[in-house]
């Protein structure tokens, strides 16, 4: 073997950033963000109610896969899924980047707050990310000239409303990693990775 | 920093977030209502053969009776007022007979005609739906060209009366 070959041995067996058993579960929490969209429906007036399901699929897939990344990957890929499916009722571009932020504004958030099984800390991340879900409807709204709400506390309502959503969506992932931590599953993925 | 810092540091950020966005809100309601001094702010204004008539404001929504359907698409409860309802609150029915009425949203590009005789029909259901933001969907629940959810008209901003 020359020399050069035996420099570029090492680089070639650096391994992936995220194992490919890591990108199943982050594939597996995508769809379910969709799925929990599509199938859980509360009987509730409520706007961004259903953040109670996707906020909590979020925080337990960056409990699951503790590295940098996994909950934007989470939201990226939930947000084309979304996309292909149709979902939402202002196209494509504003379902796509409505789900994408989740995961971007949770990653985010989770980088000053520290890990998701701090129940605080998830409940405030997931209020961020879904709050940003809520920025990114109001932004598209301002950007094309939509009227301004009908209703003068509509805005404030809903703005409120995702923020508690959020948070019990962060609640209810926080402590189903704690479930999941008693039931010994990361002792599980530690052998997995 | 220590948790509890990082923790107040995130609700204070969600505060800010909130702030901004009615504030916003507010400076957009302000300007609207410096450029159009009869209609208050966020009202929907009705003209009719293109004279300007009323403006539908939210407090008129306490008069109106609730309405409902689950739509067919997405089994979702579109909850709202009948546009019939608010028609009425402004106008005589007997002025609305053998009219036209197109509903439009400036910012969607989005608009439907109807005849009175379609939205006064109760079981076509033709009514607004408060959306998350705040803003009014005219949904139906089956009436040609506003059956499915690719036909409804979100963000309505008009309502054009020509009889």
């Amino acid at each position: 073997m020359s020399e050069e070959n035996q420099a570029a041995a090492p680089q070639a067996e650096k391994p992936p950033y995220f194992s490919t058993f890591q990108l199943i579960l982050l594939a597996l929490m995508s769809a379910l963000v969709v799925v929990a969209k599509i199938a859980l429906r509360l009987p509730l007036q409520l706007p961004g109610h259903s953040g109670i399901f996707w906020m909590a699929v979020i925080i337990v897939g960056t409990g699951i896969v503790p590295k940098r990344g996994a909950a934007s990957l989470i939201g990226l890929t939930s947000g084309i899924l979304a996309g292909f499916l149709g979902l939402g009722d202002f196209g494509i571009l504003n379902t796509f980047l409505s789900y994408a932020i989740i995961g971007i504004a949770t990653e985010l958030a989770l980088l000053l707050l520290g890990s998701p099984e701090i129940i605080p800390a998830a409940m405030i991340a997931a209020s961020l990310g879904h709050l940003a879900k809520f920025l990114v409807k109001w932004v598209f709204g301002i950007i094309t000239g939509a009227p301004i709400g009908f209703v003068t506390a509509g805005l404030a309502i809903s703005a409120v409303s995702y923020v508690i959503w959020g948070a019990l969506g962060g609640l209810l992932g926080a402590l189903t990693l704690k479930a999941l931590r008693r039931a010994g599953f990361f002792a599980y993925l530690a052998e997995k990775k | 920093m220590s948790q509890k810092s990082r923790i107040i540091l995130g609700i204070v950020i969600v505060i800010v977030i909130l702030g901004i966005v009615l504030g916003v809100d507010q400076i957009q309601r302000r300007r609207l209502a410096a450029q159009i001094p009869e209609l208050v702010p966020g009202s929907i204004p009705i003209y009719v053969d293109g004279i300007l008539t009323a403006g539908f404001i939210p407090a008129d929504l306490d008069e109106l009776p609730d309405a409902s359907f689950v739509d067919q698409e997405e089994g979702k409860t579109q909850e709202g007022w009948l546009l019939r309802d608010v028609l009425l609150l402004y106008l005589d029915s007997r002025n609305l007979e053998d009219s036209q009425i197109t509903v439009s949203s400036s910012s969607r590009e989005k608009s439907i005609t109807l005849t009175w005789a379609q939205i006064e029909n109760e079981a076509n259901r033709v009514m607004f739906d408060l959306s998350g933001r705040g803003t009014l969907k005219l949904v139906s629940d089956g009436v040609e060209g506003l059956a499915v959810r690719d036909e409804w008209v979100q963000e309505v901003d008009k309502i054009e009366i020509s009889q």
